[in-house]
């Protein structure tokens, strides 16, 4: 069953067209990759999937339902959330308010419930991820070393998502290990029947975890093939090349 | 379902070492709050409190900083306006915006409260004041956020043209009240003479507890603090970052509106453009208090520190007897110390 569907997506900065004529579809419980080599437009899409960039022209659809304005509230609202490539966190700011910003816990007159969030933030960065150093969930964003930010940036995706996952290059400051386990974590969310859109320049990630693999091409989608029809040497050949064989 | 980034048999859970005791919370909000500036100019605030206390002791005649008159009729009448103007820039300052029409606009409020006392009574004026600086405040946000241009210039042009405002509703000459109008009750509320201490002093309590509630209990500061530390991670979690910067205008704007009605009742009169020295006092208070220049950092307690910092040295130089010009030599280069000093901070948060 398809969750997203996208159709016909452009995307222009001025002159240059970044996005051209996109169509794709991501279906509910699915593991999609979405390939493609440096300004290949990956990045883009996945803005305009969470919402947070508009599309300069093309169709959004929800549960075969047409979103007529997309927006990141509208896209929160339907339960995507999305680990972007520069973590998108506030350095100045606390793990806790930078995990609620935005979101935050508060009484009927906008006051903060600080100890709660506090204490939600210690369980999830304790149980859904865990890595060493980080000393209180007080601690400001911006004194974590790379690979720690980008696990609290996890943690808030993870804790909020309802239906879709994006990760754009969610593995660049992680290590072996912690890349392992989030893939196996993507994985699992399918029995949870959670989405997941995983961009990603890693070929052999992708190839191991993704049911469906999307090769784009300078704003363009040059291939969209399940895992049992393709092989990494296909991937990598459209990925490099631009072409597919 | 977990995922673990690290191995997890060595690792202490985060659960496991929260302070469990009163003491204990009380030493990690305190280790929380290093590296945001606040704590390190208090120490220096304290340092130099210290010294001219001892200077005064010692010398009373040669240094009267402790005399019922210098505390009562300058310091606690000085501070007061300063800080409530540093907590409307520094709030503008932490959600990444500057105002330098500040003084401009206390300039047209205050004429606005006085010609309004004068035809109507001090509480509407006091309204309208108000309501006046809140008005010019959210303008110059809509000029921001809408053309996208820098706010220093966009309201360093506005002050021009605020100065330029009160100057054609009021003319050069200054506006005074008229007789009857500064009763005695307008000046207890607002400058009145307690002793030790004035009015003003409590105008700042109150603003100043009202203030950190906002900046630091409420969600409104969080997202201040959001926008300003990083517009692009604020957007990706749903906050509008125009609303946000609106708001802390317009918050600036009642800062600015209750200082202007606070300065015209002192001073019973106000002239147009003669203010202007505040927009940078202001400025300089919130960033030696702590407040960054590009935004996302800053704390209400520091900003008020970093206004007494200011006008007690300034006090200090000026019973010291020493020549005028040292004030803004020191205003001048605390504030590119305090700058330097939060650039080295941002550098290794805690």
């Amino acid at each position: 069953m398809t969750l997203l569907e996208l159709r016909g997506v452009t995307k222009r900065y001025g002159p240059n067209t970044v996005l051209d004529d996109v169509s794709l579809e991501i279906g509910r419980g699915e593991v999609v990759g979405l390939l493609g080599d440096n300004g290949a437009g990956k990045s883009t899409l996945v803005k305009i999937m969470s919402g947070v960039v508009p599309m300069s022209s093309g169709r959004y659809y929800w549960d075969g339902e047409e979103l007529a304005h997309v927006s990141r509230p509208e896209t929160e609202r339907r339960g995507v959330e999305t680990i972007f490539q520069d973590s998108a966190l506030v350095p100045t700011m606390s793990i806790t308010r930078n995990i609620f910003a935005g979101r935050e816990l508060t009484n009927r007159f906008g006051f903060l419930k600080l100890k709660q969030m506090d204490e939600i933030t210690t369980e999830i960065l304790d149980t859904v991820v865990s890595i060493e150093g980080i000393k209180s969930a007080k601690q400001l964003v911006g004194s974590l070393s790379g690979g720690q930010a980008q696990a609290v940036a996890i943690a808030r995706a993870v804790h909020f998502k309802r239906s879709l996952l994006i990760l754009d290059e969610p593995t660049s400051a992680l290590a072996v290990r912690a890349t392992e386990a989030l893939l196996n974590y993507l994985v699992g969310l399918k029995a949870e029947g959670i989405s997941s859109l995983l961009v990603t320049h890693n070929l052999h990630h992708a190839y191991r975890v993704c049911d469906r693999h999307i090769v784009m091409n300078h704003g363009r989608k040059i291939l969209d093939v399940r895992r049992e029809d393709t092989s990494v040497e296909e991937l990598t050949t459209a990925v490099v090349e631009g072409v597919v064989r | 379902m977990s995922i673990a980034l690290e191995e997890r048999t060595t690792r202490l859970r985060l659960a496991d070492s929260r302070p469990t005791t009163r003491l204990g919370r009380f030493k990690e909000n305190v280790y929380y709050l290093r590296g945001r500036g606040a704590l390190e100019i208090s120490l220096v605030y304290g340092a130099i409190l210290l010294a001219f206390v001892v200077a005064a002791v010692a010398n009373p005649a040669g240094f009267p900083f402790l005399n019922e008159n210098n505390l009562s009729g300058v310091l606690s009448q000085s501070i007061p306006v300063l800080g409530i103007l540093a907590i409307g820039a520094g709030v503008l300052m932490i959600a990444g915006e500057f105002d330098l029409s500040i003084g401009a606009v206390i300039g047209l409020s205050a004429v606005v409260f006085i010609r309004v006392s004068n035809e109507y009574g001090w509480p509407l004026a006091f309204v309208a004041a108000v309501a006046s600086a809140v008005a010019i405040a959210v303008v110059n946000g809509l000029i921001v956020v809408l053309t996208k241009i820098p706010s220093f210039i966009a309201t360093l042009g506005m002050g021009f043209f605020w100065t330029g405002a009160s100057i054609f509703v009021n003319g050069l000459s200054p506006a005074v009240f008229a007789p009857g109008v500064r009763t005695e009750r307008l000046v207890s509320l607002f400058a009145g003479d307690y002793g030790y201490f004035r009015s003003q002093i409590v105008w700042l309590l109150l603003i100043g507890v009202a203030a950190w509630f906002l900046l630091h209990r409420h969600r409104f500061g969080n997202k201040a603090y959001a926008v300003g530390g990083n517009v692009a991670a604020a957007k990706a979690v749903s906050i509008k970052p125009n609303v946000v910067k609106l708001q802390a205008f317009a918050f600036m704007g009642l800062m600015t509106g209750i200082a202007s009605v606070l300065i015209a009742v002192r001073a019973s009169g106000m002239q147009p453009a003669t203010t202007e020295d505040y927009t940078l006092l202001a400025i300089a208070a919130a960033v030696v208090g702590g407040c960054s220049l590009t935004g996302g950092r800053g704390t209400i307690f520091g900003m008020i520190v970093g206004a007494a910092l200011i006008r007690t040295i300034e006090n200090g130089l000026i019973i010291g007897k020493a020549p005028g010009f040292y004030v803004q030599l020191f205003v001048g280069v605390s504030i590119v110390i305090a700058a330097v000093f939060n650039k080295l901070m941002e550098g290794r948060a805690t």
